[in-house]
């Protein structure tokens, strides 16, 4: 690592001096110059050390406004971050890249759009750029991790053409929050760019995390919101999104559905609905009609009586009582039916709800011998 | 000859121990001793009987008296059931009363002040712990003493009283004259219940294979309004059951029935701050029952289960398995029946929603709410079931559900049915009886071997969800058993209901796998 970076860095761990300060030191001079105007302020020679030995012992790298490698996307940015700590590859920034965000306390359903929407669209070669936080953020990079490992069992994730995870945190690189994800941590910084603003050691403190959300938004081309409330961190993406001019898109839910309610919002304002990766490809101006079909939904197709107890369950969770009531029908088939469901991978029990895993079909339609189209009743 | 030994009883747990009272009045400083290990009750007895002798006109011998309680082990006595035989001692070593007294009869009672005789507590285990005396007890408890005695039991209202009957100048109090009491039915019915189907099936299999059961759901979904019709669907006990459970109940001290014999199952629904020696019993000396043995044949509800303290849900899992519950304590260890159907109502979440989507609650939230029942307690429910808030229309409705009563009948024939073909409830399979009584058919196995591969079952509730498939099999009136008993077999309809009816508690956690 060379001098200047390691500036930077100790400059970045300075108490007070925040990082439009900073942004506006490095932007028209050198970290060492800049150290010198600090004076007193500088950070001593141990900071120094330390912050190396930190960053040894961490595998990150280093980043400042100035630097040669600083990304081009943050130059121009209202509120570019003044230095950045990354694990990976900054070249991974050069791809198509696409944001997945929403909430953390996300449905099943939700969870299960996320990670295919993921899978697809790093299937077509566009880089995942998420907060690696609990929910919709986790389950995005899962999809890429699903992606990258069925396209080369043996090809190291470098050489794919897939897409890659880029992840912006929070918290310093080595602290890995929250601790479930350490394995997503890992993979991001194996196959992708883990970044952050915060110099190592830094906890996961509240008010960093909206900081983080503005960088994840610019490092978007565009924003896909999964599943949100009508107020929370994805919203504050959306907003920071927004401001840059980066496209937003949402997927819709049922009205009834709290965890949707910021995505439906969003869509009443006018953002592009998302059902499947092709409407973010079209985003992205990137048309895929011609590649082959996909193939990642290898369910069998249900029976056409088991299709209408699907239809019945469309749009938001419900329990065996709720469906039974709707559909009128025996306890006993009802079960044998959903078992049916379950075991093939259209429905799953989330604690007693059962929520469908679909790709957006309409109510009352569905697959038919393998056509897609309009259930009988 | 100055000593005397008077047969009595007094109680560890729920049952009764025979003790031998003796008395020995002799030269010395007057006093009063009693030695053999007397709890507190026990030992103020000193001063109840002297004053119930004196209230009497009957003499206090004034020289040194020393009472002792025998048994064949050494253990703690407690209560104040002694009293009499203390009293009775006392008057045969002054002569007063024939020594062949003690050869006849056995005394339990306590003494008021002036001389009458008060009830005790358990007196139906004390009284069968006597097998070859009459016995004398208070005239309050005298309907109690017969349901477990194995010889006659008289009453008397007075010491003074109770000489005179024992020395043949007066009679025995007659019985009271019993008035035919009808056991009212539970005012509660299934009919109120709308809605609700699976939940409402979920109780009826609960019911009829004794099958636990845990609702989980909103407030207000009616969670512990179904749980208490479960009484209603339940067959009267059996007379050994009944009898088990009335020595239970009196030896808890609580009031029986005005039948004497407690006849339905017992329901009970302990607060959720209940200590652990409550719940499972313990305590001082005589070692009170707790309410998984009162709730024996019955049912114990546990309301909020979220709410209970961790190690009390723990403690309930011993029991669970076994069917009684052994305690030990330094002085004593006691082995109570602990053969109850467990039931209990929570809710999904901190929020109480729980419906994905409706839920605020994030993970970290919904982890410590879950970690407060462990998943090997959860794991020993045979029937999950999410209860939702019922429909506008059916809350509404005019026309009510099925009732009670029609309920009531097929969980009865469930029950026989499987006694008929066992000798046991479904719950009680053993997994070789399982595989005589509940045998799978191929696709069933197929959808029991799936999800036991995803790790969906354990062990335990690969057996459990068999046992549930049986009872499904039965209440659906596939099988009849008499007449063919080859066609037995568990269908995949069968255990797939079971699955449907067991879901796991656990929200999925953005870690989980979908």
């Amino acid at each position: 690592m060379n001098q200047e970076s390691l500036l930077a860095a100790a400059l970045s761990a300075v108490p007070r001096l925040g990082t439009r300060r900073l942004a506006a030191m490095l932007a028209v001079q050198q970290p060492s110059k800049a150290m010198e105007m600090l004076g007193r302020e500088a950070p001593s020679v141990q900071d120094i050390e330390a912050m190396r030995q930190k960053l040894d012992d961490g595998e990150m790298s280093v980043t400042y406004i100035g630097a040669n490698d600083y990304p081009a996307l943050l130059v121009d940015d209202i509120a570019r971050p003044s230095v950045l700590f990354y694990r990976g590859d900054l070249d991974v920034l050069q791809q198509r890249r696409v944001g997945i965000v929403g909430t953390r306390s996300a449905t099943a359903a939700g969870r299960y759009m996320a990670s295919h929407l993921a899978h697809d669209l790093a299937g077509q070669g566009v880089a995942i750029v998420s907060g690696l936080a609990r929910g919709i953020d986790a389950w995005g990079h899962k999809g890429v991790l699903l992606a990258l490992d069925r396209e080369n069992k043996d090809v190291s994730a470098r050489d794919s053409h897939c897409g890659q995870p880029i992840a912006v945190v929070a918290s310093g690189l080595d602290v890995t929050y929250p601790k479930e994800n350490a394995d997503l941590w890992k993979f991001v910084s194996e196959s992708g760019l883990l970044v952050s603003e915060s110099p190592p050691g830094t906890p996961p403190e509240a008010f960093r995390f909206p900081l983080r959300n503005r960088i994840l938004a610019a490092l978007c081309e565009v924003l896909v919101v999964i599943e949100s409330h009508a107020t929370g961190g994805s919203m504050i993406t959306v907003e920071e999104a927004q401001r840059r001019d980066i496209s937003v898109m949402a997927v819709p839910g049922s009205p009834r559905s709290l965890s949707s309610a910021g995505t439906n919002l969003l869509l009443q304002q006018g953002c592009a609905p998302v059902v499947d990766a092709t409407d973010v490809l079209v985003a992205l101006g990137l048309d895929n009609r011609r590649n082959h079909p996909q193939v990642f939904d290898s369910r069998r197709t249900p029976s056409a009586q088991d299709q209408l107890l699907l239809s019945h369950m469309r749009g938001e969770a419900v329990t065996l009582d709720q469906l039974l009531m709707r559909t009128s029908a025996d306890l006993v088939q009802t079960a044998l039916a959903l078992g049916r469901l379950e075991s093939e991978g259209w429905v799953v029990n989330n604690a007693g709800w059962w929520e469908v895993l679909g790709r957006g079909c309409l109510q009352g339609y569905g697959f038919i011998d393998g056509n897609y189209r309009q259930v009988e009743h | 000859m100055a000593f005397a030994s008077v047969r009595s009883s007094t109680l560890l747990g729920v049952q009764g121990k025979a003790v031998d009272v003796e008395i020995h009045v002799g030269m010395g400083l007057p006093g009063f001793t009693i030695v053999g290990q007397p709890d507190e009750a026990c030992r103020e007895s000193r001063d109840r009987v002297r004053a119930a002798l004196l209230s009497c006109d009957l003499p206090w011998p004034n020289r040194r008296i020393t009472v002792n309680l025998a048994t064949s082990v050494h253990e703690r006595k407690g209560g104040a059931g002694l009293d009499v035989a203390i009293a009775v001692g006392l008057l045969i070593v002054q002569e007063i009363l024939p020594h062949e007294i003690a050869e006849r009869y056995a005394f339990i009672a306590e003494l008021g002040l002036d001389g009458t005789l008060r009830p005790v507590a358990g007196v139906v285990p004390l009284v069968a712990a006597i097998d070859d005396r009459i016995v004398v007890v208070a005239q309050d408890c005298e309907r109690e003493a017969r349901i477990a005695a194995r010889n006659e039991v008289v009453c008397a209202q007075t010491l003074a009283h109770l000489v005179q009957c024992l020395i043949g100048e007066s009679v025995w109090t007659p019985a009271p004259i019993r008035t035919v009491v009808n056991v009212a039915p539970p005012s509660i019915d299934m009919k109120d219940v709308r809605g609700q189907t699976a939940a409402r099936h979920a109780l009826e299999i609960a019911a009829a294979g004794a099958h636990h059961l845990l609702f989980v759901g909103p407030p207000g979904a009616g969670k512990s309004m179904l749980a208490q019709r479960i009484s209603g669907i339940l067959p009267a006990l059996t007379d050994a059951e009944a009898v088990a459970t009335t020595i239970v109940h009196s030896a808890a001290q609580i009031p029986l029935p005005a039948t004497g014999i407690i006849t339905l199952p017992p329901f009970r629904a302990p607060h959720h701050s209940t200590s652990l020696v409550a719940m499972v019993g313990g305590g001082a000396v005589t070692m009170r029952p707790g309410e998984i043995s009162l709730a024996t044949n019955g049912v114990l509800f546990l309301d909020e289960l979220g709410e209970f303290a961790p190690t009390v849900l723990d403690a309930l899992r011993q029991p669970l398995e076994d069917g009684v519950v052994r305690l030990a304590r330094a002085k004593s260890s006691v082995t109570m029946p602990a053969k109850f159907l467990l039931l209990a109502a929570t809710n999904p979440c901190p929020c109480g929603e729980g419906m994905p989507g409706v839920c605020v609650c994030d993970d970290g939230a919904k982890k410590r709410y879950l970690r407060r029942f462990s998943g090997p307690l959860l794991d020993r429910f045979d029937l999950r079931v999410a209860v939702s808030r019922p429909h506008v229309d059916e809350l509404l409705a005019d026309t009510p559900a099925e009732s009670s009563a029609a309920v009531a009948l097929r969980v009865l024939r469930v029950r026989e049915m499987a006694m008929q073909r066992s000798g046991c409830l479904n719950s009680d399979l053993s997994p070789d009886l399982l595989d005589e009584f509940a045998p799978l058919t191929t696709s069933a196995a197929a959808l029991l071997r799936y999800h036991l591969e995803r790790g969906r079952l354990s062990g335990r509730g690969y057996h459990r969800i068999r046992r549930v498939a049986r009872t499904i099999a039965d209440l659906h009136g596939v099988v009849d058993y008499a007449s063919d008993p080859s066609c037995d077999h568990i269908d995949e309809a069968h255990v797939a209901t079971a699955l449907a009816l067991r879901v796991g508690v656990h929200p999925q956690l953005s870690g989980d796998r979908l």
